[in-house]
């Protein structure tokens, strides 16, 4: 296990990933260190060990290669900087998720398709009739939606599109 | 040995699991780019949570988890420790 200098650990933490991207898998580990460097005694002499609070431990292979490091509380702020940034950039091979986001724009550009409406004399009606043709693309409107005088509104065949409006 | 589906529920976990005894979690993070994806294990060696992924929109938040978990570590541990929401 090579113990390196947060600097180079982060080199060679890159290089790991580098390596490993045709085959092989990189695994990382963090754990909570309290700065022992002599294994726990069994009994005897009580441990004259001060543990102190603020370090981690970082490791990291691929399976042969071992790395590891160790981070204090000074110097955490710039290391986890450093190693976010560079996990973000190699842990690129990933699903992304387009779909969603795509089906979301179409939904907001679809507007609502605004029907023409003409009025025009109809000639051949007993009284004086005036023909209210709507269209709206290949879908018939309802004549009942239109803003029109009530009363004086008189529906034809729905399907034609045609109203006729008696004034 | 939960797998967790949920990322909420498994970052609460995680955390939970860190807060109750700090020397006794490692966190293992797990990549394989060839297969194209990703796991994290979070575990004091009786319990052992897990997340795996292969969606790119989870890397950001694993990131973050790890290194929120990093800080807590190097921090003066003290009872009363306020755990940031996302």
């Amino acid at each position: 296990m090579v113990l390196l200098e947060n600097d180079s650990f982060l080199t060679e933490l890159t290089r790991l990933f580098q390596k490993c991207r045709t085959t092989g898998t990189v695994y990382i580990t963090l754990k909570k260190y309290d700065g022992r460097t002599k294994p726990v005694p069994r009994k005897g002499n009580p441990e004259t060990f001060e543990p102190v609070d603020n370090k981690c431990l970082i490791r990291a292979t691929d399976g042969k290669k071992k790395i590891s490091t160790v981070v204090s509380t000074k110097e955490v702020i710039k290391f986890q900087m450093a190693y976010s940034n560079l996990l973000r950039a190699h842990m690129d091979g990933l699903k992304k998720k387009d779909k969603k986001s795509k089906s979301k724009k179409t939904k907001a550009t679809q507007t609502v398709e605004k029907p023409s409406v003409h009025l025009s004399p109809v000639a051949n009606t007993p009284s004086v009739g005036w023909a209210l043709h709507v269209a709206a693309g290949t879908s018939s409107v309802d004549t009942r939606g239109l803003e029109v005088a009530k009363g004086l509104f008189q529906q034809d065949t729905l399907h034609t599109g045609r109203a006729r409006i008696f004034i | 040995m939960p797998h967790y589906q949920s990322w909420e529920e498994f970052s609460r976990a995680a955390e939970k699991l860190y807060l109750t005894d700090p020397m006794k979690v490692r966190v293992v993070l797990k990549y394989r780019h060839c297969d194209g994806n990703l796991s994290m294990k979070v575990t004091d060696d009786a319990v052992c949570l897990q997340y795996k992924t292969d969606q790119a929109q989870d890397v950001k938040k694993i990131e973050k988890l790890q290194g929120k978990l990093m800080r807590f570590m190097v921090s003066k541990e003290t009872h009363s420790m306020t755990m940031e929401t996302d």
